[in-house]
């Protein structure tokens, strides 16, 4: 009787770490994604007194209302256009102290249309500067 | 005869025991972050041009309007002080870096104070947005 002889020459390798492997490879990239750090926009405002130093007049005044349109030194112009007229008006502006933009916002106002507009001024090379409103209270006699 | 039939046993690998408590091991190490305010809900507004940058604080504003210091609830009133404590020993300008996780619709009379307390604290602001295309 002639034996068959078995030619293994393909050695398989053991299935039974495969599911470690796999779960690994997940655990590698999920690390991997969770780890990256927030991306985000960088912004320095002007001290108070700095501001107060500078006439105010000069500088351009970008007033947000929460509507499409913002007021640039009170003409109206569309949040998404801010960009380009701002580098037209800074073409004639080259020192950084004379790119300041005074921001003054309405109680309408949303987080993004002022994150719009101080990215307008950002990509243009101006700084942003924010006008608050104080309240005081004065005691009358 | 009785044959008596062996009752196969169905045993846990003890094996695969050690890898096991590894791999959880390295999952919770992993997630459990010290300042985590990933259980936040906000969503950001858009921006271009972002960079990348690690901060010591982080501060949100949810969509209910709720602010928050590295994951905690605080009032406005405490940001200034809370900020002026955690960067007391900062010496360089990363260690005075801020991010800023505002909810996009949330109305100026929240988020003004807020961006005025961090500059008042002589934090570096980074507002985290979401990158535009």
């Amino acid at each position: 009787m002639k034996k068959r002889r078995q030619n293994k020459f393909l050695i398989e390798p053991a299935s039974s770490a495969t599911g470690d492997i796999a779960f690994n490879l997940i655990v590698f990239f999920l690390v991997c994604a969770s780890v990256q750090p927030d991306r985000g926009m960088k912004q320095t405002l002007p001290s108070s007194e700095q501001s107060q130093s500078k006439a105010l007049s000069e500088n351009l005044e970008v007033e947000i209302s929460g509507k499409e349109t913002v007021l640039l030194n009170r003409d109206p112009v569309f949040i998404h256009d801010l960009r380009q007229v701002l580098a037209q008006r800074f073409e004639s502006k080259p020192r950084p102290e004379d790119r300041v933009v005074v921001v003054k916002q309405t109680p309408d106002a949303t987080y993004d249309q002022y994150i719009a507009v101080s990215n307008a001024v950002a990509l243009t090379g101006g700084t942003v500067t924010l006008q608050t409103e104080v309240t005081k209270t004065v005691t009358v006699h | 005869m009785k044959l008596s039939r062996k009752m196969p046993r169905a045993d846990v690998p003890n094996a695969a025991m050690g890898d096991i408590a590894f791999n959880l091991l390295i999952f919770f190490v992993i997630l459990a972050k010290a300042n985590d305010d990933s259980n936040l809900q906000w969503t950001p507004a858009d921006g271009s041009n972002l960079q990348t940058a690690t901060a010591v604080a982080s501060v949100v504003v949810d969509k209910k309007g709720r602010l928050y210091l590295n994951g905690s609830e605080v009032g406005q009133e405490q940001l200034k002080a809370s900020l002026e404590r955690t960067m007391a020993n900062a010496e360089t300008e990363q260690q005075r870096t801020v991010h800023l996780k505002v909810h996009n619709k949330t109305r100026r009379d929240k988020y003004e104070p807020i961006i005025g307390a961090i500059s008042e604290a002589g934090g570096v602001m980074i507002h985290v947005l979401n990158e535009e295309n």
